[in-house]
């Protein structure tokens, strides 16, 4: 069996890594891009916990190293295809003048070859990209506040 | 995607990519979930796994018409889980292989998204709150 190639993805942020970090680690700043309720405990070891429309995501935090780099497990509880801690995710600050590189790196993702897996993918697939593709965090608005 | 931003109003450009963004994602992962959703379309790409096939051997599998089977077929292959290749008058088709690893692909298509969002939001940010970042 192939070991897959990881996943990558990358965004350039006007605004340093010191400034960005935070809403890699804080429930209440994640929320904000990504899933609607989150338990952080930012050090390793600690939990991870998003909470994405009807998915939950689940990990610990493997590597917090601010500003610059954090890891953390990622799965699905009960998902046979990414199950709880499944698969790790390095997100990697890098300066760049006054701006920031943002690497999301998502490594240990099942290989390819799995159709036995086709009722699973309508399912489980469906809350996961109804929540991580749900638009309803657009920043155009301004936001009420704190938490 | 290409929407240019002078930077000079950076609420308006959030707003255009956010939700342009969101449709796209949506749009695509709808047609891929919807052609999975039915237990007759998995049936032929279970069918189709193990190698080509041509249309209308797929439907003698099938308790439905020609029609029926070949209007599952346009919808996998429009969904990107099928290729299909004509040979004379025949349509044959396979599943394709890429098409297998759908979490993959909706995590290929989603972080980026993501991605996006927290651009917009840290910028967003700091332009509202001037050069008092939040902490």
């Amino acid at each position: 069996m192939t070991i897959p190639e990881p996943l990558t993805a990358s965004v350039r942020i006007a605004a340093p890594p010191a400034t960005v970090f935070p809403y890699l680690v804080d429930p209440a700043l994640m929320i904000r891009w990504i899933g609607h309720w989150a338990d952080l405990d930012p050090e390793p070891g600690g939990v991870f916990a998003l909470d994405v429309e009807t998915a939950a995501v689940r990990g610990r935090f493997l590597s917090v190293e601010p500003p610059t780099r954090v890891v953390f497990t990622w799965g699905v509880p009960g998902s046979e295809v990414i199950p709880a801690g499944s698969t790790t995710i390095e997100i990697l600050l890098r300066p760049d003048g006054p701006d920031t590189i943002v690497e999301l790196v998502h490594h240990d993702l099942p290989p390819s070859e799995q159709p036995a897996h086709l009722e699973g993918w309508s399912t489980c697939l469906g809350c996961l990209v109804r929540a991580l593709s749900a638009p309803k965090t657009a920043p155009a608005k301004r936001s009420p506040g704190g938490p | 995607m290409a929407t240019s931003g002078s930077g000079t109003h950076p609420h308006t450009v959030s707003a255009v990519h956010g939700s342009a963004a969101g449709d796209d994602i949506g749009a695509v992962t709808d047609v891929v979930l919807r052609a999975l959703a039915d237990p007759q379309r998995r049936r032929i790409l279970r069918l189709v796994r193990g190698g080509e096939l041509p249309a209308g051997e797929i439907a003698r599998q099938f308790a439905v018409t020609q029609q029926g089977v070949s209007h599952h077929l346009q919808v996998l292959h429009r969904a990107g889980l099928l290729r299909e290749r004509r040979e004379g008058t025949k349509r044959l088709y396979t599943l394709d292989p890429q098409a297998l690893d759908p979490v993959r692909e909706v995590l290929a298509d989603l972080w980026p998204s993501a991605l996006q969002r927290l651009k917009h939001i840290v910028e967003h940010d700091q332009t509202s709150a001037g050069d008092h970042p939040p902490s």
